[in-house]
């Protein structure tokens, strides 16, 4: 049974060769240029913001950490492909707030990386770094995301002004709407699905009656239904807010067992990499707020 | 993809890691999957594998900052309590299947507790990141260790596992043999399982040995094609998920289920 040594030799270099084959093909199809500045962002909503300040900036390359249909950063873990994207980046933008939690892993491995934290002062609740949630907010990490960019490339400085010039102003529109539309429901209730919405209600001056957080493979006890359930009869005009992906069955639920109305909120962590996607879902947010409130 | 992009691979602190420990543990894998093979044990290890969270778990509820302790004590005694399970009843797979979905359970509820269970998802497919220089060094003492096992209780394991009660016969320490195997298995599965992942684990343990198992007419082509193929896929499996960025411990697996196929096929034209 000689032929079997060779049998071997033969089938550990075929595989190795299709092995090799396959990854080349796969690493042809992505090989990218060479940039001279450039920016990683860990997920979706600082995506958006960074993209807004940096546009079409010359010699920038802007890449996100995550896909964009990740979501939250809760519980994500680090790829060898993104260990390999930050050893090449010059800046990390961070949304901060401990929502990041493989960033020590990151700073100990690249010392030298600069990690921008969006959030610095931006006022965080405790325990919850959904900051982007208020558009208030999200107004300082975009300010901080800007000054932190021009500080580190100076040759882009004065377009990077007139960036987060034009989209403050945006973010500003949006801030007026919902200031109107907060003298008219302030102090009402609201029942929140998820942790993001604590910031939705400090913008609109809003009473969280009870606090249920819905994320990712977050599993319910029955205890914990009828706690809301509870909570829905002694504030009966208390509106749901709840998230389409998690929180939605547990919606359906508490619908059927009272006649709450429920609002399905974006919390703006998934989407398309339009550079208006932060401004149209926030829009829509408030469109859905103003009909759950009646507001006219 | 050229050399460049091959020497690249090492560049990075993790990568290095990562190479290292799976030119120690797959032959090791390799070594100890020829015995678990032939004495029909690869559901034992599977238990062995998903005892691991159990293992985690009490780390978590005692407190102990690194878990990587109490997942090895609590393997050791998982095995060493099924085997001495083991000999007292006849449906030992049932047992083990009961061990096994206890452990797993007692994990799981204690690891969900808040809900927060997806913290420890990455144990269930693996992270390669978190093998460090530490890691190494405990992995190169169990290599030598497990060399030194080899050498000297092999034969008799062999006897033993060929025939009990003829070996006990000739005054060969079994049930000593056996324990030590387990411990053994138990040390391995569990210094590799973060990196590889509680899902496959097993599958690297048993795949290169069957495969070898396909071609190979004595004891000692056993050993070499299953140190080989497991090697093989080590390596290549690394090499692949780095470049094609998917997890490495199934890549291996996929690589490891190529070579186990391939040598089946060809054993059943040849009628090895």
């Amino acid at each position: 049974m000689k032929h079997k040594y060779g049998f071997v030799t033969l089938l550990l270099i075929a595989v190795a060769f299709a092995g090799y084959c396959f990854t080349a093909l796969y690493v042809g199809s992505r090989e990218k240029g060479e940039e001279r500045f450039f920016v990683v962002t860990s997920f979706y909503p600082m995506y958006i913001a960074a993209e807004n300040i940096v546009g079409d900036a010359e010699g920038v390359t802007l890449t996100n950490l995550s896909e964009p249909q990740t979501g939250c950063m809760h519980d994500y873990q680090l790829t060898p492909e993104d260990m390999k994207l930050l050893s090449r980046a010059d800046v990390f933008i961070v949304n901060g707030g401990g929502i990041e939690n493989f960033l020590s892993k990151v700073a100990k491995s690249y010392p030298d990386l600069k990690i921008l934290d969006a959030s610095q002062d931006a006022g965080l609740l405790e325990d919850n770094s959904h900051v982007w949630m208020s558009v208030e907010k999200h107004k300082k990490q975009v300010e901080n995301i800007a000054r932190g960019l021009c500080k580190m490339d100076e040759g882009n400085r004065e377009y990077y002004e007139g960036q987060e010039e034009a989209y403050l102003l945006k973010l500003s529109k949006l801030e007026e709407e919902q200031k109107e539309i907060r003298s008219k429901i302030q102090g009402k209730s609201m029942i929140s699905f998820h942790e993001a919405y604590a910031y939705l209600a400090e913008d609109y001056g809003l009473h969280v009656a009870f606090t249920l957080d819905l994320d990712e493979e977050r599993q319910v006890s029955a205890g914990e239904v009828s706690d809301v359930i509870s909570a829905l009869k002694e504030n009966d005009s208390a509106v749901i807010f709840a998230e389409e992906l998690y929180g939605s069955e547990m919606a359906e639920t508490v619908k059927k067992e009272t006649d709450a109305k429920v609002c399905f909120l974006d919390t703006l962590v998934r989407g398309d990499y339009s550079s208006d996607s932060y401004l149209s879902g926030m829009e829509e947010n408030i469109r859905l707020i103003k009909e759950a409130y009646g507001v006219e | 993809m050229g050399l460049e992009s091959l020497t690249a691979f090492f560049q990075y602190g993790f990568m290095r890691n990562a190479f290292l420990a799976v030119l120690i543990i797959t032959p090791l894998f390799g070594l100890l999957g020829t015995m678990i093979v032939q004495k029909k044990m690869a559901f034992f290890s599977d238990a062995l594998g998903h005892s691991a969270l159990t293992g985690i778990a009490l780390g978590v509820v005692f407190g102990i900052g690194d878990t990587s302790l109490s997942m090895i004590v609590f393997a050791v005694a998982f095995a060493l309590l099924l085997n001495f399970i083991g000999e007292r009843v006849a449906a030992f797979d049932t047992v083990i299947s009961v061990f096994s979905s206890c452990s797993v359970a007692l994990g799981l509820a204690i690891l969900s507790a808040g809900g927060n269970f997806s913290k420890y998802s990455s144990l269930l497919v693996g992270d390669i990141l978190s093998i460090t220089r530490g890691e190494i060094l405990y992995l190169l003492g169990i290599f030598a260790f497990t060399l030194v096992f080899w050498c000297f209780c092999f034969n008799y394991l062999n006897a033993a596992s060929i025939h009990r009660t003829l070996a006990k016969g000739r005054h060969i320490p079994v049930k000593l043999m056996e324990n030590l195997f387990a411990v053994v298995m138990a040390l391995i599965v569990m210094l590799s399982i973060k990196w590889v992942g509680i899902l496959i684990i097993n599958a690297l343990l048993i795949l290169p040995a069957a495969a070898s198992r396909n071609i190979s007419e004595n004891m000692r082509e056993y050993h070499f094609f299953s140190l080989v193929f497991s090697l093989f896929s080590g390596i290549l499996g690394l090499f692949i998920s780095y470049y094609t960025n998917v997890a490495t411990g199934p890549m291996i697996v996929i690589i490891a289920s190529v070579l186990y196929f391939s040598t089946y096929v060809y054993a059943g034209k040849r009628n090895v």
